[in-house]
């Protein structure tokens, strides 16, 4: 008697299984559907902007103490249009690394020597804050 | 100990420079850190108008001295780095 009420109660409890055509392709491998685009994601605003690094990057060269603010402009160069020496030189790229919170190695650091060049260099660090 | 050593190079003096100040702004204390960051510029401002090769290696030479003091300086002042912020550490508004 258990024989026979043991394939009955399966019946009742297994559910039939169907097999679902594949034909619908994978979302994910669809290049132009929306789900791709973090629309919502915050992580591109971490670098900053240019005009950004522009406004800061002036504003440490304008509180440098030997310089003339009203000289200073993203085209200045510091020798040749503040009137800085070398020393100067090497002590606005320190202020400079202090406000973006960045190590500058000494090779690139001797080769800013006016505000277009460490705007780019700045702009173009993936560490820069 | 020091050897005669010739005149540094434009490159070494301004390299020396940069180390220093690198090694002055890891201070803890704000004070010792201040001080340093001022004695390294006004020393090496001093001595700028050196012209004698001789006088220009001494001075190298202190301030490779003077580099390898603040560098122990450093980590001592680490180990007893200060709980509290300077008040003149904390940011304008």
């Amino acid at each position: 008697m258990a024989a026979a009420l043991r394939p009955a109660i399966l019946r009742h409890i297994r559910i039939p299984v169907r097999t679902v055509s594949r034909s619908r392709p994978l979302a994910c491998l669809n290049p132009l559907s929306t789900s791709m685009i973090r629309s919502m994601s915050s992580h591109g605003d971490d670098h900053l902007t240019k005009e950004e690094v522009i406004e800061r990057v002036l504003d440490v060269v304008k509180n440098f103490p030997k310089v003339d603010p009203s000289k200073v402009n993203p085209d200045v160069h510091f020798q040749k249009d503040l009137g800085l020496d070398s020393l100067d030189n090497v002590e606005i790229v320190m202020a400079l690394e202090e406000e973006f919170k960045l190590e500058i190695p000494d090779k690139e650091a001797d080769k800013i020597d006016s505000c277009s060049l460490a705007i780019e260099y700045i702009s173009n660090h993936p560490m820069a804050v | 100990m020091a050897s005669a050593a010739s005149a540094p190079s434009r490159a070494e003096v301004l390299s020396l420079f940069r180390s220093l100040l690198r090694t002055a702004a890891k201070f803890t204390d704000y004070n010792v850190r201040e001080y340093a960051k001022r004695r390294t510029i006004d020393g090496f401002r001093e001595n700028r108008g050196l012209s004698d090769p001789s006088s220009i290696a001494s001075a190298f030479a202190d301030g490779r001295n003077q580099l390898e003091v603040a560098m122990r300086q450093v980590v001592v002042y680490s180990l007893y780095a200060p709980k509290v912020k300077s008040v003149m550490e904390i940011g304008s508004g």
